[in-house]
């Protein structure tokens, strides 16, 4: 059996009395497009913050690319977020840098040299469709283009997994269904995909693997799965 | 190499990119420095007129023209074995006459004294090791009945009546020690306010800055990499309100010296001189106090944010 690429073992995560995930277990396989879906509160977001290395577990452990992330060294998280890339709702953009600048960040914190940037980031922008916005500011963007903004620099080192925090959520229906058709893209050129959502529509229409979670227990998770919960 | 030179690029962008906050904080910091360097001033130019005072307060024996030579060598040799005199300098007729000539006395009074009909008396010019209460031990001293053969009665000290003056001295005496000891204190208390109000000004463009932190973070800077760009800022921060204050200092001195030099009057201490001849001195100890605590201020600011 091939080794699944993120292994999430029996997590737990209380913050004081609150129990945010409860004994949660799935395992992700290399070229997987998973829906991780549960109203508000169910602890989508915090399975991702564990992803990211931002919070530890309570309890149990998370595996991805067989090694226990919560074990790292301090100095190697940022070595390891580099292998992954993240969309939050909130765009999570930096004010002072344009378009181009913010993409070419995620190249420039790993030392990557200027030819690369150069090189990689214009194709990147071009596949999110932000090539005419390359030197406008966050401030001066859509939602829709934050996004995609957002989106390219996750993408741009080239992650093994994408992790999508709710990426629709600040959107209209319209743009929401550009956003998941450029993760739908990305996942057939071969890149892991976690969506979390609570879109019930988008999650039915697209018919992949879904884990749905509810009060922190996982309850369903299923191939070519619905929105349930 | 490559993440150094980026470094460097981000830390200039920031400052760049927020015009009004680098502004307002250059300024803040500009201010701070000035308001280091005018007390620093003030305090120098204290201690440097007092000493100018004290250097000038001596006390001069006059000798009755009877008394002998030997008696006159065993008063000078007393005094100065009495503790505290620094040095005692006998002054004959001959040499009391150019002075005599330079003193702002009328003309008229002036020629009253000639080489051949010279009426001045031979005197001990007497300079002590700290004046007010030296000078008063030595008077003391000096008023024992056994030197009153030779002694004029009118001993005085630089021309004026030592008693008519013990009150100044010994006030001049308390600003000194007072400058001294408060001095250093409130030096010590301003220094302590300026790296409070600069580590506040830092932290305020860094708070305001929390969410950049978070996302460097996320998309995997390293700590070096995301206080790197605070640490360049900083440093301009401080390159540029040394610049500024400096200039303040030295519209300040163009603009007071001449008065001051004007009150000090004979003390003559020319600040605007001590500025220029010392401007690349300021300059650098002001650089380093401003880069100093703006360096450290931003280091220990972002490290809070680091811990995410």
């Amino acid at each position: 059996m091939i080794r699944p690429l993120i292994d999430i073992q029996k997590v737990s995560k209380h913050y004081g009395q609150i129990r945010a995930l409860s004994r949660v277990s799935f395992a992700i396989h290399k070229g997987e497009f998973v829906c991780l879906v549960g109203p508000s509160g169910a602890g989508k977001t915090t399975i991702i913050r564990l992803l990211t290395c931002e919070e530890k577990p309570t309890f149990g452990r998370i595996l991805v690319g067989n090694r226990d992330i919560h074990l790292l060294p301090k100095r190697e998280i940022p070595l390891y977020r580099r292998k992954i890339g993240v969309v939050f709702q909130d765009y999570k953009l930096l004010p002072t840098k344009t378009v181009y600048e913010n993409v070419a960040y995620a190249l420039e914190v790993s030392g990557e040299p200027t030819k690369v940037i150069k090189e990689r980031v214009p194709k990147i922008l071009e596949l999110v469709g932000l090539s005419g916005r390359a030197n406008n500011y966050p401030d001066e963007l859509s939602g829709g283009e934050k996004q995609r903004t957002s989106l390219a620099r996750a993408l741009v080192h080239k992650p093994h997994i994408l992790i999508a925090d709710e990426p629709t959520g600040n959107l209209d229906p319209a743009t929401s269904w550009e956003i998941i058709n450029l993760l739908f893209q990305i996942n057939k050129k071969g890149t892991t995909v976690l969506l979390a959502t609570h879109d019930r529509e988008i999650v039915n229409a697209l018919r992949k693997r879904v884990v749905a979670l509810k009060g922190g227990k996982l309850i369903y998770d299923k191939k070519r799965g619905k929105y349930i919960v | 190499m490559i993440s150094f030179w980026r470094v460097i690029k981000f830390g200039f962008q920031n400052f760049w990119r927020n015009p009004w906050l680098s502004l307002a904080t250059v300024f803040t910091f500009a201010l701070t420095l000035f308001i280091i360097s005018v007390f620093f001033f003030l305090v120098l130019v204290t201690q440097t007129v007092i000493k100018a005072i004290e250097e000038k307060m001596d006390l001069v024996v006059y000798i009755k023209d009877e008394a002998k030579e030997a008696e006159i060598l065993q008063l000078e040799e007393a005094i100065r074995n009495f503790p505290g005199v620094k040095s005692v300098k006998y002054i004959s007729k001959e040499e009391a006459l150019p002075v005599w000539q330079n003193s702002p006395y009328s003309e008229e009074t002036k020629q009253i004294v000639t080489p051949e009909r010279n009426p001045l008396p031979r005197s001990l010019q007497i300079k002590v090791k700290s004046p007010p209460e030296d000078l008063e031990k030595v008077t003391i001293f000096l008023a024992n009945p056994q030197y009153q053969n030779i002694i004029r009665s009118s001993t005085r000290t630089s021309g004026l009546s030592y008693k008519k003056n013990k009150l100044i001295i010994t006030r001049l005496g308390g600003i000194t020690k007072f400058v001294k000891k408060i001095g250093l204190m409130l030096a010590i208390i301003f220094l302590a306010i300026s790296i409070l109000v600069i580590f506040n000004t830092v932290r305020l463009t860094i708070i305001s800055r929390k969410d950049e932190i978070e996302i460097q973070r996320l998309v995997g800077a390293k700590n070096s990499f995301i206080q790197g760009p605070f640490l360049v800022e900083g440093v301009l921060y401080g390159f540029l309100a040394t610049i500024l204050s400096t200039l303040f200092i030295y519209l300040l001195l163009r603009y007071t010296s001449p008065l001051i030099l004007q009150y000090l009057g004979e003390i003559s201490f020319d600040l605007k001189q001590f500025f220029t001849s010392n401007l690349f001195r300021i300059f650098v100890v002001q650089f380093l106090i401003g880069v100093f605590v703006a360096g450290l201020c931003s280091l220990v600011s972002v490290r809070k944010y680091l811990k995410i």
